[in-house]
């Protein structure tokens, strides 16, 4: 009796000090809390360029040397103040004078230096330095206090607008990548990090630019976007700043924004039969790109003509979108088959898992198309890890004829943070390898930033519209969701950061 | 029950090594994942650094005994996608995961014991009907939809309860420990109304009626008793299953717990994690079974002698 008594009271007490052993707080007031799909893994500034990290560290906790307006993609000044080219391959960079970093230490030509050998630092394998600066050779030299020469081995004629990616820390910080305290010049510094809670930044004081209203700011992660909805709807949260298109039903809170992602599906040239040009041709004319808009896709996304979205300078408004005509591309098939092309060929359309919202149905839709146009094409979806491992190079080289669905931003001011990498012959992930296009990359990335540069740009993508690289498809469309009681606007730089000290409470 | 409880340990720990070889190989045959960690554009020089200086190029068998090294030196590896010792990214997850464990598995265990007890005691009158009714269709709801549902009604229509979060106020509990309860609940519902049913058909509880034992008496001392055996087997293995990680309400209420780690860590690729969290959960779940066995031996002095 004793101890059936004691074996039904022993579970109620351990669920009751089970339930009393944690503790929590809430924010409110002037605090703005920013729900996010994923937390970071790691919270360097180094590593800013990813999307979970950028959305808490940049231009909130650190700060770039310039700063590329989203809406105009144009760069302006931020801790650098002014930008010469005093050489070939020399910039002279002046640093803004009466900054402090969030530890107290001064900013100036030797915290500069410091911080952006940190970041291209070849021990590290930070993110900015492998995704922005990975073939870029450069070295800084303290020339005063509050001036410093950035050389490089090659000229690199937009290196002021590559300085918008590259976020200055604070010279304490641990050397390598993996420092778990980020110390910056933004308007908010780093209070704490409770993994798989929050991240909880504070307003600081001494921040050289205007005072912000946002006293600060509470970051949270939740997986599921209908619960990142349902979190601002409830007011538990201020910011979703990525929701489904399913969950965007609130006109009052949501917003659409270009998120600067670009999707198509690559075509491996290299491969029969899509290196005959009448079926690569055929595969664009095939797609029903209305069909899919407001469907499977949001109403609000733009028939892509370039990888680049109309904001990025060299982004050639002339190129035309494919028209849907099923009867041309069944003829250029045919056409092709005439000709001894094995239209027969077993082509694989491989997409990968959950890349945006309604990935596969996209693939089994766009696989329905291709199918009724005369094209033996079988659909594969894969999760990340295979995918990427496919999307890159060295090529596998008994892989066959593929379709690769893929998502690409840039929201960094230029068209070399992707047409070199895509379509480049030695570019990491083309499948493409054309001598005009090569030369207009090469005579493009050495023209210094305006009209000169942004011509050379548009011709190469006319070049790319001209050879059919790709099944077109869209430049996407974000959703986030802002609690009417803060005035937020999401631009197409929201995809990867929030800009906390824009937010004004209503 | 020293001896017994040694053997138990060793025959545990011989499982633990089995299954920690399996999971090392079977991980490592989904290949480098050097291009999970680094981004598109990165140099093919870039990504063969990240591969050697991770040992990602080794021979398996040569990553196999640096693993047992490490091993033999109590090092569990850092993971790849946090940065940190294995061992403290598993930690802070588990004791998530154990938290709602402690809390649902007790409520389960003595709710389903009274309600089946009491369904068991009248079969086929109104509370059994209603009783069987409720744990089927616990038993079968879908975790995802009821905690959507939950969200909807609880939190967005009435504004009782938060939508989600991991916080020490009460009220952010609820939820999550209910969706989570509904389907051990209903499970044991039954277990515990099947196995009363059959007690109470027995001679001892004739036994007891005839000397005039009262009913609650013979219900929960003499009854119960005896019946508990299978309901325990059965809560032992919802626990398990709880303390592997209850994955979807973790996704969904923003719990930072080991089920969510787990899946993270298979998508990543971040092996020392897997490995670890494995190695967390497998050592919770061989201490569960010997809990189990435990109660068995104070439930029934026959197993206890034996």
């Amino acid at each position: 009796m004793k101890w059936t008594k004691f074996l039904l009271g022993l579970p109620l007490a351990v669920s009751a000090v089970a339930l009393m052993a944690v503790t929590g707080a809430e924010a409110a007031g002037k605090i703005v809390t920013v729900v996010l799909s994923e937390e970071p893994d790691v919270i360097d500034p180094c590593e800013s360029t990813r999307s979970n990290v950028g959305r808490i560290v940049k231009q909130n906790i650190t700060e770039t040397l310039t700063f590329i307006d989203p809406k105009t993609a144009k760069i302006s000044a931020k801790l650098a103040t002014g930008w010469k080219q005093t050489g070939d391959l020399t910039w002279q960079i002046s640093l803004r004078k009466g900054v402090k970093f969030h530890d107290g230490s001064d900013f100036n030509a030797a915290s500069a230096k410091k911080a952006i050998e940190r970041t291209l630092n070849p021990k590290s394998d930070c993110e900015i330095r492998l995704k922005m600066f990975g073939n870029v050779k450069m070295s800084v030299k303290v020339v005063d206090d509050y001036t410093i020469d950035i050389s490089t081995v090659k000229t690199q004629p937009i290196l002021p607008t590559m300085l918008g990616t590259m976020t200055i820390t604070g010279p304490n910080m641990q050397p390598l990548k993996g420092d778990r305290n980020p110390v910056g010049t933004g308007p908010y510094k780093f209070v704490k990090w409770v993994p798989g809670q929050e991240v909880v930044t504070t307003r600081f004081d001494g921040y050289w630019g205007a005072k912000p209203e946002a006293e600060g700011a509470r970051y949270i992660f939740r997986k599921e976007s209908a619960v990142r909805a349902a979190m601002v709807k409830a007011g538990e949260a201020d910011i979703a700043p990525n929701i489904a298109l399913q969950d965007a039903t609130d006109k009052k809170m949501d917003f659409g924004y270009f998120n600067s992602e670009t999707t198509r599906l690559r075509i491996d040239m290299s491969q029969k039969p899509l290196d005959d040009i009448r079926i690569r041709q055929a595969m664009n004319y095939a797609i029903d790109r209305d069909a899919l808009i407001g469907s499977i896709f949001s109403e609000d996304v733009v028939n892509m003509t370039n990888l680049v979205v109309p904001s990025i300078p060299g982004h050639n408004p002339a190129l035309k979108v494919w028209p849907y005509d099923l009867a041309k591309a069944k003829k250029l098939v045919a056409e092709a088959k005439a000709d001894g092309v094995d239209v027969g060929k077993e082509i694989v359309m491989l997409g990968r898992l959950g890349i945006y919202p309604n990935a596969t149905e996209a693939m089994e839709a766009m696989h329905a198309m291709l199918s009724e146009a005369g094209l033996n094409v079988k659909l594969k979806m894969v999760e990340v890890s295979q995918w990427v491992d496919i999307f890159t190079k060295p090529f596998a080289q008994d892989r066959g004829p593929v379709l690769q669905q893929g998502q690409h931003d840039n929201n960094n001011g230029d068209p070399v943070f992707s047409v070199f990498f895509k379509y480049g012959c030695e570019g990491p992930q083309s499948t493409t390898c054309d001598k005009q296009v090569d030369a207009g990359i090469t005579k493009a990335s050495a023209t210094a930033a305006g009209p000169a540069r942004d011509k050379v740009w548009q011709d190469v993508f006319a070049r790319l519209h001209e050879l059919v690289v790709d099944v077109q498809m869209f430049h996407m469309i974000g959703y986030s969701r802002v609690n009417p009681r803060i005035n937020f606007t999401p631009s197409i730089s929201t995809n990867s950061e929030v800009h906390i000290a824009e937010v004004k409470f209503n | 029950m020293g001896t017994y409880l040694i053997r138990r340990a060793f025959h545990s720990f011989l499982s633990l090594a089995g299954l920690l070889i399996l999971v090392f190989f079977l991980a490592r045959l989904t290949g480098d994942p050097t291009n999970l960690y680094l981004p598109l554009d990165a140099t093919l020089e870039a990504r063969q650094e990240f591969t050697e200086k991770h040992g990602f190029n080794d021979p398996i068998y040569v990553q196999f005994g640096r693993y047992l090294v490490q091993l033999a030196q109590g090092d569990l590896g850092d993971s790849l996608m946090k940065a940190r010792p294995a061992i403290d990214v598993v930690l802070e997850a588990f004791w998530v995961t154990l938290s709602l464990a402690a809390v649902v598995i007790p409520i389960a265990l003595i709710g389903s014991v009274v309600v089946g007890a009491l369904a068991a005691y009248k079969p086929g009158g109104a509370f059994d009907r209603i009783g069987t009714i409720a744990a089927l269709l616990g038993a079968s709801a879908p975790d995802f939809w009821v905690a959507i549902t939950g969200i909807i009604i609880f939190s967005l229509t009435l504004g009782w309860l938060p939508t989600s979060g991991y916080e020490g106020h009460l009220v952010y509990w609820i939820m999550p420990v209910t969706v989570l309860l509904i389907r051990p609940f209903g499970l044991l519902v039954q277990v515990a109304r099947g196995s009363m049913l059959s007690v109470f058909s027995s001679a001892f509880v004739k036994t007891a009626r005839a000397k005039g034992v009262k009913e609650r008496s013979v219900i929960f001392i003499h009854a119960l008793r005896n019946a508990m055996l299978p309901v325990i087997t059965v809560a032992g293995d919802q626990a398990a299953g709880i303390l592997n990680g209850a994955v979807i309400v973790e996704t969904i209420f923003g719990w930072p717990g080991v089920g969510k780690l787990m899946i993270d860590s298979i998508f990543n690729r971040d092996f020392a994690v897997l490995q670890t969290s494995i190695l967390v959960t497998a050592v919770a779940i061989f201490t569960v079974n010997i809990a189990i066995d435990i109660a068995y031996a104070f439930l029934d002095p026959r197993i206890r002698h034996n």
